[in-house]
């Protein structure tokens, strides 16, 4: 998914109904209960199950998987193909690609789950914040969130990346990556302040919070006791499916050459470095785009099943 | 319904300039140097890069400088870019591509994801229900680069059914893979949302009681059925015509296709900014006219929607 | 009725009433279990009379209507044994597509909630009109012009101006006299009206009432009348069969059964209506809640909640006595509950 903001689609079904089985039961517990015990029966929830463990495995030990050093070029065996001696052939430079897919794995999760919580705190935030007081802060909120919205992801991405970090600086690793996060967040939160914020209006009006009210809770016990519990379920099924096409995201952007870039090891570097070289040899380019599919892949069967677990309209 | 269209048209005046100005603001006045990647390596001499900054009006204020985007923007006077190509020519000549690459990936869109979503709605469980949903599920886990470089390599390098690269004139059947790369992520959207849509409504009142008043299975499902599951889905696909937008910029530029995108493409390689803000606003009001259109046509396809 | 399918099913040739339901039997699949939704029902109309079918929600009065029109959802629904016949063929036996025929033309349907029945983006008019255009193969004009003298028929005001209208635009009442104009079109030799006033005003459920009873006059229809509500039936029914737990457990002429009901369910609904005459008094309730259709209790259903329960109705499934030709009561001790008389 190279456009997160189509997911919205993906679960606009479930943005909203979702809400309102937390408020009417009242009784949380249950409703993560019932969640689990349907998760528990879906295989699609234990194939992905499987894969998130294998992904985070690989990015947290990555010599777990392969004793190559990724980084380690012998120009000699430039583009050669896949062998017993290296399973997936060796890159432009000489370089084993099933490393390098490897240790592209930590660098994809880490930005896809970083960007994904900036974005889940600043949407979510500020969607509870335009909510619950309303008037011109909604205001506000709400048309500065469409102007990011008007611009097309890849687009707002281009121009921001591509004059904060123009090719010819030389900043590190960490800056390169924290630089991509952030793009991403700063044009992903309308998404979620949106959802945040329908869930969070909807729950104003129910009873039990007029009730807190009445009763003299203050508007930080309200938030964080009644009404955020309430969007819960809606972001938590964004969150998952985000993951997945910020990893796709970055990807695009590297592929550009507008996201990250050497030193750092990414799935999309390893892409858009071997694209001109299709015909002479696909491994380097189809190996590395495999690994981001199946990653990709593994976080939107997740945000199904867990959608299709805390949705029982769509069941 | 006219004054909703009129009141709309002016919400959408600040999103346009706030959006615009967000885009040339960051375009010229972030930290770093839009004329660094103009002198090859090594950085422009400082005279140079006065030249420049006064020749693009860097050299005013900001608030200055928009005014007279904002003045040529209504004037069509794009300007020219670093190498003095006029923008509105090349602008001029990409467009046409673009919008057969766009319409065409819509078409394809709109027929095979209502299609399958139709299909596999109606017989849910069935063998074409478990094939469209596992499909689907594959395609929104492609990028859409990775799909347009598989496809390139199957098709083009592997198989020769296809040349791996568009030529000039981009015509109808040259884009037909490019389209359906580009078309593929909201294809699979499309078939989800009408699944979805069909199952909802497939169980509601009124089908029901046009099966009880005798009519053929057919005449439920085309007229009744469809006419209401199509609604939300056809507001997706109107939507989704600005993001097609920043689709197109990957897909021509793997099918090294002339449009707008491959422009853009072009334009980021060679850090040329006096294309990228141009396009860019040409693509936000794209987005947002095509969303403007979107929120009328749904009050067209459904009468219970009131404008007031 | 078309020429060929009336004679096809021998119009007044066969000997039982016109609309038959036989010892009908439907099921539900679920994955928590199979639901017997109905079990053995029986029960017949003829033309110009109208059946009060009685009961709560679960008690199968709407799906056995719903087998009736061939509308129920299979899966997961099942029918699993039984006939419905209507002019002495048995419906269930059918092909499709002379089954579809009958829907609309020999047997008609009214539901619920008019607003969520009619289709949403159709004009009233519209829907109307298409009962003669598939049905009939009229022309659009001519349909039109007819769904507006149907409108007329079931006093739309200003039907003229209002035809090209949508559902949304029109009261509870009127969406509720469209539906009936709807099912009224092709003058169907039965109609089934589903808690048709269940959805509206106390005032309008007159007006419907008394609509319903005008038309079933005027063209000698036979009438299903579907109620939770004894109270709505009175005035129109001619009989009553009330149900609970999916078989009928009591079926009389309506006088009969107000004025001294044989089974205790049926006893317990008329002293639950609020009279005027017992101002002051508690109002009745029947105690404890209708039967889980995945778990019925074992012998009479209505055990648990019976004030005349014995032992044998823990385990003996009471058939249905006969009380007199037209009366008849699924209950071990009906004389005790006739002679008892009010409480």
């Amino acid at each position: 998914m190279s456009d997160p903001t189509a997911t919205q689609d993906l679960i606009k079904g479930a943005g909203e109904p979702t809400a309102s089985p937390v408020a009417v039961r009242g009784d949380r517990r249950s409703l993560w209960r019932d969640t689990w015990d349907i998760l528990k029966r879906r295989k699609i929830f234990w194939i992905s199950f499987v894969m998130l463990i294998v992904f985070l495995l690989m990015a947290a030990f990555p010599t777990l998987f392969t004793h190559k050093d990724p980084e380690y070029a012998t120009l000699a065996k430039s583009m050669e193909g896949p062998s017993a001696d290296a399973w997936f052939g060796y890159d432009l430079q000489g370089r084993d690609v099933f490393a390098r897919s490897v240790y592209g794995a930590r660098t994809s999760i880490i930005v896809g789950v970083l960007a994904t919580l900036a974005t889940v705190l600043l949407g979510g935030l500020t969607g509870v914040l335009a909510a619950y007081f309303g008037r011109w802060i909604d205001a506000v909120v709400s048309r500065v969130g469409e102007m990011f919205l008007g611009l097309p992801y890849v687009l707002g991405a281009i121009i921001i990346l591509g004059t904060v970090t123009p090719a010819q600086s030389n900043p590190g690793k960490a800056m390169i990556m924290a630089v991509v996060i952030i793009v991403l967040a700063l044009l992903g939160w309308p998404i979620l302040m949106r959802i945040a914020r329908s869930a969070v209006i909807q729950a104003k009006h129910q009873d039990y919070v007029q009730a807190a009210r009445a009763l003299g809770a203050g508007p930080l016990r309200l938030i964080f006791r009644h009404l955020l519990p309430n969007s819960l379920a809606p972001i938590l099924v964004y969150t998952t499916i985000t993951i997945g096409s910020y990893i796709g995201a970055e990807a695009t952007l590297s592929l550009l050459g507008i996201g990250l870039r050497p030193p750092v090891i990414s799935w999309g570097i390893a892409i858009a470095d071997h694209a001109s070289y299709m015909r002479t040899g696909a491994h380097a380019l189809l190996f590395p785009a495999a690994f981001l599919s199946l990653c990709v892949l593994t976080f939107v069967m997740l945000g199904e099943a867990v959608r299709d677990a805390l949705d029982p309209k769509l069941r | 319904m006219g004054r909703y269209a009129i009141r709309r048209l002016l919400q959408l005046v600040p999103v346009v300039l706030g959006t615009t100005f967000i885009i040339n603001y960051m375009v010229w006045q972030l930290p770093g140097d839009p004329f660094a990647g103009r002198c090859g390596q090594r950085p422009c001499p400082d005279s140079y890069i006065t030249a420049m900054r006064e020749q693009f009006g860097l050299d005013q204020p900001i608030l200055v400088q928009y005014w007279n985007f904002l003045k040529n923007l209504l004037t069509g006077n794009f300007g020219t870019d670093f190498n003095g190509v006029s923008v509105a020519t090349q602008l001029g000549d990409a467009w046409p591509i673009t919008i057969r690459l766009a319409l065409m990936a819509v078409a394809f869109e709109a027929i095979i994801g209502i299609g399958a979503g139709v299909l596999s709605g109606l017989k849910r469980g069935g063998f074409v229900d478990n094939v469209v949903t596992v499909s689907t599920l594959v395609l929104l886990s492609l990028p859409i680069f990775v799909t347009g470089y598989l496809l390139q390599w199957i098709l083009g390098v592997q198989l020769h059914i296809i040349e791996p690269t568009v030529s000039d004139a981009a015509t109808v059947p040259e884009l037909i893979v490019p389209a359906l790369v580009l078309a593929s992520l909201n294809m699979a959207f499309t078939a989800r949302l009408t699944r979805t849509s069909i199952v909802e409504n497939l169980r509601a009142d009124y089908v029901r009681t046009a099966v009880a008043k005798g009519l053929s299975n057919r005449r439920v499902v085309a007229i009744h059925l469809l006419r209401n599951s199509l609604i939300p889905v056809l507001t997706f696909l109107g939507t989704e015509v600005g993001s097609l937008m920043s689709g197109a910029i990957i897909t021509e530029g793997i099918f090294n296709i002339h449009g707008i995108g491959g422009l853009l493409w072009r334009a980021i390689n060679g850090q040329d900014y006096t294309i990228v803000v141009p396009v860019a606003t040409l693509l936000v009001l794209v987005y947002l006219v095509s969303n403007l259109l979107v929120d009328l046509l749904y009050g067209v396809l459904d009468p219970r929607i009131r404008y007031e | 009725m078309t020429e060929v399918l009336s004679e096809q099913m021998g119009r007044g040739s066969h000997g039982g009433a016109l609309l038959e339901v036989d010892n009908l039997h439907v099921e539900f699949r679920t994955r928590a279990g199979v639901a017997k939704a109905v079990n053995g029902v029986t029960y017949s109309v003829d033309a110009g009379e109208t059946l009060a079918v009685l009961g709560e929600s679960g008690s199968g009065k709407s799906v056995t209507a719903q087998t009736i029109m061939g509308i129920l959802d299979m899966p997961p629904g099942k029918i699993t044994g039984g006939e419905i016949r209507f002019r002495g063929v048995d419906l269930l036996k059918l092909p499709d597509d002379q089954r579809r025929k009958i829907r609309g033309e020999g047997i008609s349907m009214v539901f619920q909630d008019a607003l969520s029945a009619l289709n949403p983006v159709f004009p009233v008019g519209w829907q109307i009109a298409e009962m003669f255009r598939m049905h009939r193969g009229t022309s659009r004009a001519d349909a039109k012009k007819m769904a507006v003298e149907l409108m007329d028929r079931v006093r739309i005001p200003a039907a003229k101006e209002r035809v090209n209208d949508f559902p949304h635009q029109f009261s509870g009442g009127m969406r509720q006299r469209i539906m009936i104009a709807m099912a009224i079109a092709l003058d169907p030799e039965i109609l089934i009206a589903d808690e048709p006033t269940t959805a509206l005003d106390v005032t309008v459920q007159a007006q419907i009432m008394g609509l319903l009873a005008e038309l079933q006059r005027d063209s000698n229809m036979g009438l299903i009348l579907i109620t939770h509500d004894l109270g709505v039936v009175a005035d129109v029914a001619d009989k009553i069969a009330v149900m609970y737990g999916g078989r009928i457990v009591e079926n009389a002429p309506v006088h009969d059964l107000y004025r001294d009901p044989a089974h205790p369910y049926s006893k317990g609904l008329l002293e639950s209506i609020p009279r005027v005459d017992q101002k002051g008094q508690e109002l009745y309730a029947i105690k404890g809640l209708p039967p889980n259709l995945l778990e019925m209790p074992t012998g009479c259903a209505f055990h648990p909640r019976c004030p005349y329960r014995r032992d044998n109705c823990v385990t003996d499934v009471p058939p249905l006595y006969t009380i007199s030709g037209t009366r008849g009561s699924a209950c071990h001790y009906w004389r005790e509950v006739i002679d008892e008389g009010e409480r």
